[in-house]
């Protein structure tokens, strides 16, 4: 093992993070400030967390409740490596499926003398670095200071390796199922053929549902002091596990069962190990990525005029809609946007199945708010996120907006209808389901599909705004970026702003309904009719004048982007 | 008559100057060669006239028509190959050409009919419903070089054109220029192989540091050179400087 090549190529994954700043094109500015700044704010504010935490528990002159709050720091401590490592490999999975639809990713360099164990390792430990090693020196700083009052040290300490032998852990799991992945996602899609697309769109759909479905069961499902104590007990039982080994030894040690401590302690590391030398052979098998071969197309080419142009869109704004809906159900770092009617339809779910699994009564009203949840909500966000990157996953290829033919009024309007059509079948769908679901009545399913169309017709056009505004064409790894943060942010902002302002008119009824005793949650009927088509009146006035307003600034930042085209090169 | 008129136009970018006023006249029916070392400007120049960089000063005149005065009826005219184009790589080689079809409002009958041609020309039959994903750069080239002519465009901009195809395609398309000339479509391409612009053009351009220090036929850069019996190659690196290059090799082998 040359560990010089192998802090080389983790160098090179550190500086894929590096932040660009300005538009200087020959001058790579690093922020060195922000990038080690976050490990040491982490460390510095775990302290702090660990301070408070602990003169808190100092504080306490009840003594039950102390010793309570004392038995409950042992098991957090001992069941954090196997929580750790069930968080990490949930959100690896989940970035990973983003990852691997990027065009540019980090490849490994086989043309150079460097080994796949090397190559492994880099790739391992590079996965740490960032956000994973932020949380570990976050925790292990808290439970460090924290342990001083409790009198835990030693047992803080064995955690702090504990969790940081859990995150290799984790990222060498990551790292295999990276490399199964690979070639799972090439052997079905030779085997699909045609029909690869769809295989590919749906495997990943379900591959973030059940992934979803884990996360929000873990968060939502179990309270965290409830899952640390049932990981801490639990994880014995499972002993065979090697996953849960680093938590056994914890649990051994907080015993004071200091031989099997040693052996499940080694045990962990020989597994570390053993999933090591797995994953870098699987590498080197499959870690070479192929492009996957799929025919979409046989037979005789028939060119149509198709339904699009038939609505009266210029043949090169319905092309530019027919290649957006293809890049949507074909770029897998894209198809993610399908998740989010699921992801918003699921956690409220759960919090009901859980409600009736514990036999706790649901209100009535509950339904009525699920219902104008599920209709307003999944379409509104899809149609924000879809308008805010809709012009940045053009990506390199950005350069064919440049040089066709095309007007800034075209591009905005087939970006435009685009976002906003997709996010209606969406709400469409969703409002099916949302129905099953919470029975409404026709008068409700009416205004809340209505209330639906105004906010996705309005917000489209904001978020379109500023997705042109801050449009971020660049590729490199993790992923296409698609917009600038900062524009992110404000895009969220103004919508979440505006989503208010156009639903404001209708929020008096809501409450009427809701908290007025005696009435009828389930129908607006007892309310003033007048005055529910007066609000919905208003509304709509005030979606319309949203859209026109961002309608004009979208135009004008579509004609400053189509002229901003000068590229670095000479 | 013009076909490309560029007066004075010049290009910095930060502390580098890309193109330093810069006079051409491309004639209608004409093959120009622009030759140069990297970064002598001339994919900034193809650029200035296709309206993606906007010069610090001078004016673009193309197809008699000022750039900046409407740069979208301009694009419809032009047919353009970039140095490294990225393609939409989820799309299948037809259904890009049928959407690079749509992009220029061909008719749907032309447009199949060109379109089937070009595909059986450039060898693309049986692999066009594939993502171009799964195509060679060669294919991905043949792709680019259709999706710019296939639309009758009176001016072509390539740049690089003819790099990663095969024997067969590079042929057909040389060909295809030089027919399409004859027809009246100008060409102007940026190339670093001298026999292709030797073989090719009607005039070349010699490019270096943002300045155009030669134009003309290869007749009349041997007299400027005063090289009466050279080729292309010496004449280029007479002009540009860059000929004693045995110094170089020498220190490299050391």
């Amino acid at each position: 093992m040359n560990w010089k090549n192998v802090l080389l190529l983790v160098k090179v994954d550190v500086k894929a993070y590096r932040i660009i700043r300005g538009s200087q094109f020959r001058r790579f500015r690093e922020n060195r400030l922000a990038m080690y700044g976050l490990y040491v704010g982490g460390v510095v504010f775990g302290a702090l967390v660990g301070l408070a935490i602990g003169n808190f528990y100092r504080g306490f002159s009840d003594s039950p409740l102390k010793s309570l709050f004392f038995q409950g720091a042992i098991s957090f401590f001992v069941s954090l490596p196997t929580l750790a490592l069930l968080y990490g490999l949930v959100i690896a999975q989940m970035n990973q499926i983003q990852r691997m639809g990027a065009k540019i990713s980090i490849q490994p360099l086989y043309w150079f003398p460097i080994t796949w164990k090397e190559q492994t390792l880099a790739s391992i430990l590079a996965g740490i670095i960032g956000m994973p090693l932020v949380i570990t020196l976050f925790i292990s700083s808290a439970i460090l200071i924290a342990s001083v009052f409790f009198e835990l040290v030693p047992l803080a300490v064995f955690t702090s390796l504990a969790l940081t032998a859990s995150i290799v852990l984790g990222s060498t799991t990551a790292e295999i199922l990276k490399s199964l992945q690979v070639r799972m996602t090439g052997a079905v899609t030779k085997a699909a053929g045609r029909a690869a697309v769809w295989v590919r769109l749906i495997g990943s759909l379900i591959f973030f549902v059940v992934f979803y479905l884990v996360y929000f069961s873990i968060v939502y499902n179990v309270s965290p002091v409830a899952l640390a104590e049932s990981i801490a007990s639990g994880q014995r039982a499972v002993w065979f596990i090697p996953y849960v080994w680093l938590g056994v030894a914890l649990f051994e040690f907080a015993q004071n069962q200091l031989l099997l401590t040693a052996l499940f302690s080694a045990a962990s590391l020989i597994f570390i190990y053993v999933l090591f030398v797995a994953a870098a052979r699987l590498n080197a098998r499959f870690g070479m990525y192929e492009v996957p071969f799929i025919r979409i197309s046989y037979g005789a080419y028939v060119p149509k005029t198709g339904f699009l142009g038939r609505l009266g869109f210029s043949s090169f704004e319905a092309a530019l809609m027919r290649k957006d809906v293809k890049a949507f159900t074909r770029r897998r770092e894209l198809t993610y946007i399908f998740i989010i009617p699921v992801i918003v339809i699921i956690a409220p779910l759960l919090t009901m199945l859980r409600g009736t699994t514990t036999g706790t009564q649901i209100p009535p009203t509950f339904q009525s708010f699920l219902f104008v949840y599920i209709v307003l909500f999944p379409g509104a966000l899809m149609a924000v996120m879809m308008g805010s990157f809709i012009v940045g996953s053009e990506g390199d290829s950005v350069w064919y907006l440049y040089t066709w033919p095309i007007s800034a009024k075209s591009l905005v309007k087939a970006k435009y209808f685009f976002v906003a059509l997709f996010s209606l079948v969406a709400t469409l769908v969703c409002s099916i389901v949302g129905a099953v679901l919470a029975t409404p009545s026709i008068q409700m399913a009416v205004i809340g599909l209505t209330e639906a169309l105004l906010i996705i017709f309005s917000l489209s056009m904001v978020s379109l705004t500023f997705g042109i505004k801050g449009a971020d064409f660049r590729e490199l790894p993790p992923r296409p970026r698609m917009i600038r943060p900062v524009w992110s942010f404000i895009n969220m902002i103004v919508c979440l702003v505006l989503g208010f302002v156009i639903i404001a008119p209708l929020i008096p009824y809501g409450f009427h309904v809701t908290f007025l005793p005696g009435t009828s949650s389930q129908t607006l009927l007892s309310l003033p009719r007048e005055y529910l088509y007066l609000g919905l009146l208003v509304s709509g006035v005030i979606a319309f004048i949203i859209a026109y307003v961002f309608r004009k600034m979208a135009i004008s930042s579509a004609e400053e982007l189509l002229l901003k085209a000068e590229g670095p090169e000479g | 008559m013009s076909a490309v008129k560029l007066t004075g136009i010049s290009k910095r970018y930060s502390d580098v100057t890309a193109v330093d006023y810069l006079d051409l006249d491309v004639r209608k029916g004409e093959i120009l060669g622009l030759l140069g070392p990297n970064g002598s400007g001339k994919s900034t120049t193809i650029k200035m006239i296709l309206g993606l960089v906007k010069p610090d000063s001078g004016s673009v005149n193309v197809l008699n028509i000022n750039i900046e005065d409407d740069p979208i009826a301009v694009k419809r005219k032009i047919g353009y190959v970039p140095e490294s184009p990225r393609l939409y790589e989820f799309l299948t080689g037809l259904e890009f050409l049928d959407f690079t079809g749509d992009v220029y409002g061909m008719e749907l009958g032309e447009k199949k009919k060109r379109i089937d041609e070009f595909i059986k020309a450039l060898d693309l039959e049986g692999r066009e419903g594939d993502t171009i994903s799964s195509y060679s750069e060669g294919m991905k080239q043949k792709v680019v070089i259709i999706s710019a002519i296939v639309h009758r465009p009176e001016l072509l901009l390539f740049d690089e054109p003819l790099s990663g195809l095969d024997p067969k395609a590079a042929r057909i398309v040389k060909d295809l220029l030089r027919q399409l000339a004859s027809q009246g479509v100008t060409t102007i391409m940026s190339t670093h192989v001298l026999e292709i612009a030797q073989a090719m053009c009607d005039r070349i351009g010699i490019m270096y540091q943002g300045r155009l220090l030669a134009l003309g036929t290869m007749a009349e850069l041997r007299v400027k050179a005063k090289m009466p019996e050279s080729g292309l190659e010496d004449i280029f690196l007479k002009l540009t400087g860059t000929g004693d290059v045995k110094p170089i090799v020498e220190a490299l082998l050391k």
